[in-house]
């Protein structure tokens, strides 16, 4: 028997048959969950290419632009519409994190429910609940997009540092998320061309364009797009000493939004298998 | 890819088994032809492939055209507005990007299946030339359909360099995306690979902002982003960027072909 079956048969309980039998409660819906994540964590360890492009493709994409980024100065908006002027470099490097990072999780979001729906459906025949299988995926989707806030930020550092890194990183891999949330919809309700062509087009526009802090009177569009808090939270917390939680509760709350949106279409595809 | 395995099964299957393996000029362009129709029709088959190849150039168009609308104007940049850049911009990036993504799929999953072709009697030349053209089609459209988004908010000073310089930038794309597929034959890897690549390029070759850096000219998108501004803003054919852009094609399509004999000649993978 392999690791990940043994994982598997624990986490469901020894018979993994309808509804479970390992540990009822709270230790139970917890301990699968983690199983499923472990599960989730070995599949990526299995694919070293995914590993190095997770590295490598941040690193490149980061390190280069604020490379050749010319040196000028641009005024932007930041903290509740305080006007500060930074060097194009340092702009366009803080919102390549946030950036990346949505690049990043809206990609693995998509595949990673591509991938899994056919193994998910037969978990929870053997007494998975949807929400564990589902809170794994989130965990791992984490992952993808802390190792992609991680490699971006130290590249990042040759040229500028968040104000406020703590906060800075959190926007960031909330940026991730959401977009995770968004490739996994994708990935329920798309095919696979479909859903790359979604996630290779959104996230840069979003952040990019949309939610550039050098524009003050941004189109209406711009206040519903997944991008809208968790770059605001990100340009706050890069440019000022004193950090704003009224984005980064909006964009919490845009996750929760988002996640229970995904969820119930995740419920709805495992009914339906 | 489901759809270009099967097209490709479908290409290998009796009339592939009976082509001869040096065929004559006519039997070899029937058997191109059979390859290309093959991947076409596997490609129609989803009906939502070819409306994503119409619709979405006009999300991407507006949808940059309305997110730079709010810009301030860049310095040295002489256009009516932003919001006309960025339909500009846009258009650029729906060819390449649908491009690139169309050669990705077309290539990833395919190597395998067309080894399998090479048995029934095709040979490497024919196949790489039926999955190109089916490619080349498809950046075609994307070329002809993103030029009359365009035009239907900013009418281009010379429509037919317009249109080629779209079909450019797509071609290039269609090109390093049936690159990365060959090199990297898994759909995560490939994707996350072509899409740092495609914002990458196009953002710093865009024009937006003033990058002086001999490295820009090694980016795919760089002659076709100034051979298009030049041919919707001043109606000018620049031959030099003409001729450099389809020098990179060139190199471009060796390239691919060198690594896709690599590849099926040695069971999908590169030695």
């Amino acid at each position: 028997m392999s690791r990940v079956e043994r994982d598997a048969r624990e986490a469901t309980g020894s018979g993994g048959g309808h509804g479970g039998s390992g540990g009822p409660g709270e230790t139970g819906f917890a301990r699968r969950v983690a199983a499923a994540f472990a599960m989730g964590l070995r599949e990526y360890a299995r694919t070293p290419v995914l590993l190095a492009l997770l590295v490598f493709l941040p690193a490149y994409f980061v390190g280069l632009l604020v490379y050749l980024l010319p040196e000028s100065s641009v005024p932007i908006e930041a903290a509740g519409a305080e006007t500060v002027v930074v060097q194009s470099a340092e702009l366009y490097g803080i919102l390549l994190v946030p950036l990346t990072s949505a690049l990043v999780g809206g990609i693995a979001g998509l595949f990673l429910m591509l991938n899994a729906r056919d193994a998910d459906g037969r978990l929870v025949v053997a007494g998975y609940r949807p929400s564990q299988l589902l809170l794994a995926r989130v965990g791992l989707l984490a992952v993808a997009a802390g190792v992609a806030v991680g490699v971006s930020l130290v590249v990042l550092s040759v040229e500028v540092v968040p104000e406020r890194l703590g906060w800075f990183v959190a926007a960031s891999v909330l940026a991730g998320l959401t977009y995770g949330l968004f490739g996994a919809l994708a990935g329920l309700a798309l095919s696979r061309l479909a859903g790359v062509y979604f996630l290779l087009f959104a996230p840069m526009v979003d952040v990019f364009f949309f939610q550039n802090p050098m524009v003050s009177d941004a189109h209406w569009l711009a206040a519903c797009l997944p991008g809208r808090f968790v770059t605001e939270a990100a340009v706050d917390a890069g440019f000022s000493a004193s950090v704003s939680l009224e984005p980064l509760g909006w964009a919490v709350a845009y996750l929760v939004g988002v996640g229970v949106v995904t969820g119930v279409a995740y419920y709805r595809s495992m009914r339906l298998g | 890819m489901p759809e270009s395995a099967s097209g490709a099964n479908e290409a290998g299957g009796p009339s592939g088994a009976r082509a001869p393996t040096s065929g004559t000029a006519e039997s070899r362009l029937r058997r191109l032809r059979v390859g290309v129709g093959s991947h076409v029709r596997a490609f129609v088959r989803t009906p939502l492939n070819v409306a994503l190849l119409v619709i979405f150039p006009v999300v991407v168009v507006e949808g940059y055209g309305a997110a730079m609308a709010a810009f301030p104007r860049f310095p040295g940049l002489a256009v009516e507005s932003m919001a006309e850049m960025g339909r500009v911009n846009g258009a650029v990036y729906a060819a390449a990007f649908l491009a690139g993504i169309l050669g990705l799929f077309q290539s990833i999953g395919a190597v395998q299946a067309d080894e399998r072709l090479r048995v029934c009697g095709y040979d490497r030349a024919e196949l790489f030339a039926s999955r190109l053209a089916a490619v080349g089609l498809g950046a075609a459209l994307v070329a002809a359909v993103s030029t009359a988004v365009l035009q239907w908010r900013v009418e281009p000073a010379a429509p037919m360099a317009a249109f080629g310089a779209l079909t450019l930038a797509a071609l290039l794309y269609g090109l390093v995306g049936m690159l990365v597929g060959a090199v990297l034959p898994r759909a995560l890897e490939g994707s996350l690979v072509l899409v740092f690549l495609v914002d990458f390029d196009d953002f710093l070759s865009s024009g937006l902002v003033d990058v002086d850096s001999p490295a820009l000219k090694l980016l795919p998108l760089h002659y076709p982003h100034d051979l298009f501004r030049a041919a919707v803003f001043d109606g000018a054919v620049a031959t030099s960027d003409a001729l450099a852009g389809t020098a990179y094609l060139a190199a471009l399509f060796v390239a691919a072909l060198a690594v896709y004999v690599g590849v099926t000649g040695q069971g999908g993978v590169l030695s």
